[in-house]
C-alpha cells in the first residue's frame, strides 16, 4: 500500500509538474509582493503626512481589506468583476490584483507605523538644514524606516505565499491543482493512497519555501532590534 | 435543502423583482437565511477554535517562557510547521490525506483541528511577546516580597502580559474567523459555500456575491471596531515603553 | 533631486500601466467571441474537465486527455488545421456556465448535460453523448434503491445534474457537496457518505477501476444529452459546431472516440450505443 502510494509521485513528469505548479504559486506571490511593497510604501508615506483626507481614505481601505477574507476578494474579482463591470481577468491576473490590494494595505500600515515611530527631531533637524519635505522623506526618514520595516515585510511575504494556495479555488492551475490532477489519474490506476502522499508532499514544499524566509525575518528582527 | 424547490415555485415572482437595476431583490429575502445559517456555523466553529487556540497558545508560551526541557523543542517544531504552511493545504491533508492511512475525522473536527493547529501558534506568539515584555525588575521585586513562582505568575506576570497581548489576541480572533471562509473544501456549509452553491445552481452571481460581502461585514466589522477601541485603551495603559 | 523625483514618478506610471494591461482584455459588447473573431485570434479557448477521467483529465505527463478532449482537439484541427491551436481551460462543475457567461472560454466541452435551466443561460449545440444519473456504493453496503438513502448521506459534486436532481426531488436526503470530482470520489473512498450520485457514465467507469464499489442504481432521473455549449447568442460559433457534429457523425467519429478513450476503461461491460449518440438519434 505504502509503496504504490509514493510511486505515483515518480510517474511520468509528475515531479516536474509539481515543481511547475510551485513556480506558478511563487510567481503570483513574488509579483504581488513587489507591487505591494511599492504601492504600500507610497500610501504609507501619504498616510504618515499631515493630509487628513489621505488618513481617512487609507484607514477605510485598510479596514475593508482586513474585514474581507481573501477568498471572498478572489471571487469578487474573478467572477464578480466580469458580471458587473464587464472586465474580464484571467484567474492568475485576478489573483495578482487581489494579493496586491491586500498586500498594499498591510504594507502601508507597516510603513506608516515605521515612519511615525521615528523620533520627531529627525524630521525637525532636516527642516532646520533647509531640506524640502520630499528630501527629508527620501534621505532621512525612509532609510531609517526600512531597517524597522524589513523584517515585517519579509514576514508579509510568507503570508502572501501561504495565501496563494487559495487561488486553486478560482481555477488557477498551481501546486494544489496539479496535486489533485495527479491524485485523480492515480485513482484511475487503482491507486487509492495517492491523496495522502501528494498532500504530504505539497505540505512539505510549502514549508521548504516559507521556513527559510520566516527564519530570515526572525534573525533580521533580532539583529536590528537594538 | 429545499432551496431548489422554492426557486421553481417562485420563478414568476423573481422575474418581477429583476426589473429594478438588474438586481434581484427577492433573491436577498429568500437566500439571506442560508447565509445567516452559514455565518452561525462559521462563528460556531471559529469560537470553539479560538478557545482551544488560546489554551494551546498559553501552554506553548509558558513552555517556552520556562524553557521546559524536551517540550520546548517540540513546541518550536510545532510553531514552525504551523506558521509556514497554508491552512488550505492543512485542511486537504487532514480531510483527504489522513483517511488513506486509516485516520478519519468528520468535517467539523477537521475544521476545528486545522484552525486550532493554525491559531495555537499565532496565540502562542501573542502571549510570548506579552510575557517577554515583563521586565526582570518586576520579577525580582515579586520574589523579594516573598511571592512564590506560581503567585508571581498569577498576580504579577499574567495580568500584565495578558493586557499587552490583548490587541494581538483580538487580531488573531478576527484572523481565525476570516480563515473559516475556506471550510467549504471540507463540505461545511459556511457563507462561502452558500455563495458558490447558488452561483453553480442558478448563476445569480451578482446577488450571491453581494450577500456574501454583506455577511462578512456583519460578522467581522463589529469585532474589528471593538479591537480598535481596545488597542487605544491598552496603548494608554502601556507603561515603560 | 529633480531627476530622482522624475525617475520615481515614471516608475509609478509604468507600474500602473502594467497593472492596467491586465484590465485591457475587455469583453466586447456581446460578451463573446464570434467565429470570425476566433479565427482572427488564431486560437480557440475550450473549457474541459481536468479531474473527470476518462472524459476529461490530465495525464501524468501533464497533457489533457479523454472523450471530451478528443472532440476538442478535432474541432481545433478542423478550424485551424492544427489541434494545438486549442487552448484548454480547466473548469470545475459548478462554474461551467459562469465560464461562458464571463467570456473565459469560447466552448464548454466538459460533459455538460443539457437541462432547461442551463439552456436559459447558455446555448447548447447538437449532443454527442447520452447520460442519466447513476449511484455507486460500497459492495458491503450496496444501495440499490433510493429509499435506502433516507437518513443517510449522499455525496454529490456541486453544480452537477445530480445535485439539482436530488435537491429538487428528494429534499430529505442529506447531501454532502464538494467542488471537484477528485474530492467527491475521495469522500466516497473515505466512507464519508453512504453512496455517490453522478453521471452514470462516470460512476460506471469509476467502479470498474475501484475494487469494492459497485453501481447499485444504473439509471435514475431523465435520460439526458451531453452537448457542447457556447455563450447565449453566439450563433456563428453554434452553427459551425452543429455542422461539424453532423459531419463527424457521418464518419462515425464518436465511435472512434469511444474506442480510443472509453473502451480501455469500460471493456466489454458497456454497450457503446448506450453512451454514444450518432446519426439518426438526432
Amino acid at each position: 500500500m505504502l509503496d504504490t502510494g509514493i510511486k505515483v509521485l515518480f510517474e511520468g513528469n509528475n515531479i516536474t509538474r509539481l515543481l511547475d505548479g510551485l513556480w506558478v504559486t511563487t510567481r503570483i506571490a513574488l509579483i504581488s509582493v513587489i507591487l505591494s511593497v511599492f504601492f504600500g510604501t507610497i500610501i504609507g508615506i501619504g498616510w504618515s503626512s499631515r493630509f487628513r483626507i489621505i488618513h481617512v481614505f487609507a484607514r477605510f481601505y485598510l479596514e475593508i481589506m482586513r474585514i474581507m477574507p481573501i477568498l471572498v476578494l478572489l471571487f469578487l474579482f474573478y467572477f464578480g468583476l466580469t458580471r458587473i463591470a464587464h472586465i474580464n481577468l484571467n484567474a492568475e491576473m485576478a489573483s495578482i490584483i487581489v494579493f496586491t490590494l491586500w498586500g498594499t494595505a498591510e504594507m502601508s500600515d507597516l510603513v506608516r507605523g515605521a515612519l511615525t515611530s521615528l523620533p520627531k527631531h529627525q524630521k525637525e533637524s532636516g527642516l532646520a538644514l533647509g531640506l524640502k519635505s520630499f528630501d527629508i522623506y527620501f534621505y532621512i526618514l525612509v532609510p531609517q524606516a526600512i531597517r524597522r520595516l524589513l523584517p515585517a515585510t519579509i514576514n508579509l511575504t510568507t503570508r502572501i505565499i501561504k495565501s496563494t494556495s487559495l487561488v486553486v479555488l478560482i481555477g488557477v492551475v498551481e501546486l494544489l491543482k496539479v496535486g489533485q490532477q495527479i491524485i485523480e489519474t492515480a485513482s484511475l490506476l487503482r491507486n487509492q493512497t495517492a491523496a495522502f502522499w501528494v498532500y504530504a508532499v505539497i505540505f512539505l514544499l510549502y514549508f521548504i519555501i516559507c521556513y527559510p524566509i520566516s527564519q530570515l525575518s526572525f534573525h533580521l528582527e533580532k539583529k536590528w532590534q537594538s | 435543502m429545499t432551496l431548489f424547490l422554492s426557486v421553481s415555485n417562485q420563478m414568476d415572482l423573481i422575474n418581477e423583482g429583476t426589473i429594478l437595476i438588474g438586481m434581484d431583490y427577492l433573491f436577498f429575502a429568500k437566500y439571506a437565511p442560508l447565509y445567516y445559517e452559514g455565518a452561525l456555523l462559521a462563528l460556531n466553529i471559529a469560537a470553539i477554535s479560538v478557545i482551544l487556540s488560546i489554551m494551546v497558545g498559553l501552554c506553548c508560551a509558558c513552555i517556552h517562557y520556562y524553557k521546559v526541557p524536551l517540550l520546548k523543542p517540540s513546541v518550536s517544531i510545532y510553531i514552525e510547521l504551523s506558521r509556514n504552511t497554508p491552512l488550505l493545504v492543512q485542511l486537504f491533508f487532514l480531510y483527504f490525506g489522513l483517511p488513506k492511512m486509516g485516520i478519519r475525522f468528520e468535517s467539523e473536527s477537521c475544521a476545528i483541528i486545522a484552525l486550532t493547529f493554525l491559531g495555537g501558534s499565532y496565540m502562542s506568539e501573542a502571549f510570548r511577546s506579552g510575557l517577554e515584555s515583563i521586565g526582570k525588575l518586576q520579577l525580582e521585586s515579586g520574589l523579594s516580597i516573598g511571592l512564590n513562582k506560581i503567585q508571581l505568575m498569577r498576580y504579577v506576570v499574567l495580568p500584565q502580559a495578558f493586557a499587552i497581548a490583548l490587541p494581538a489576541i483580538g487580531a488573531n480572533i478576527i484572523f481565525l474567523i476570516k480563515e473559516t471562509s475556506m471550510l467549504s473544501v471540507v463540505a461545511l456549509e459556511d457563507p462561502m459555500f452558500v455563495a458558490k452553491d447558488l452561483i453553480g445552481m442558478n448563476s445569480d452571481t451578482k446577488e450571491a456575491l453581494l450577500l456574501l460581502v454583506v455577511t462578512y461585514i456583519v460578522m467581522i466589522l463589529p469585532l474589528s471596531l471593538i479591537l480598535t477601541f481596545i488597542e487605544k485603551k491598552v496603548r494608554h495603559a502601556g507603561y515603560g515603553h | 533631486m529633480i531627476t530622482l523625483k522624475k525617475k520615481i514618478l515614471s516608475l509609478v506610471l509604468s507600474f500602473i500601466a502594467s497593472v492596467g494591461m491586465g484590465f485591457s482584455h475587455q469583453t466586447n459588447a456581446a460578451g463573446f467571441n464570434t467565429l470570425d473573431q476566433i479565427k482572427k485570434n488564431g486560437k480557440i479557448r475550450i473549457g474541459v474537465f481536468s479531474d473527470k477521467p476518462p472524459f476529461g483529465y490530465v495525464d501524468s505527463n501533464g497533457k489533457n486527455q479523454g472523450y471530451d478532449v478528443y472532440l476538442a482537439k478535432r474541432l481545433g484541427k478542423d478550424l485551424f488545421g492544427d489541434e494545438n491551436k486549442v487552448e484548454f481551460v480547466l473548469v470545475e462543475a459548478a462554474s461551467r456556465s459562469e465560464f461562458l457567461l464571463s467570456d473565459k472560454v469560447d466552448i464548454i466541452l466538459a460533459n455538460f448535460t443539457k437541462t432547461p435551466e442551463r439552456a436559459e443561460k447558455v446555448d447548447f449545440a447538437k449532443p454527442y453523448m447520452k447520460v442519466s444519473l447513476g449511484i455507486v456504493s460500497p459492495d458491503n453496503a450496496k444501495i440499490t434503491s433510493i429509499d435506502q438513502l433516507k437518513g443517510k448521506k449522499l455525496i454529490v459534486n456541486k453544480g452537477t445534474t445530480a445535485e439539482i436532481y436530488f435537491t429538487k426531488n428528494y429534499p430529505d436526503i442529506k447531501l454532502l457537496k464538494y467542488d471537484q470530482n477528485t474530492e467527491t470520489f475521495n469522500a466516497l473512498l473515505d466512507g464519508r457518505g453512504a453512496a455517490l450520485a453522478h453521471d452514470n457514465t462516470l460512476v460506471f467507469a469509476w467502479a470498474t477501476q475501484n475494487k469494492g464499489f459497485t453501481v447499485g442504481i444504473n439509471s435514475i432521473g431523465d435520460h439526458d444529452m451531453i452537448a457542447p455549449a457556447v455563450a447565449k447568442g453566439n450563433t456563428t460559433l453554434l452553427n459551425w459546431i452543429n455542422d461539424e457534429i453532423t459531419k463527424l457523425d457521418k464518419e462515425r467519429f464518436f465511435h472512434a472516440d469511444y474506442e480510443a478513450t472509453l473502451k480501455p476503461i469500460y471493456g466489454d461491460k458497456v454497450d457503446p450505443e448506450s453512451v454514444v449518440i450518432e446519426g439518426d438519434t438526432h
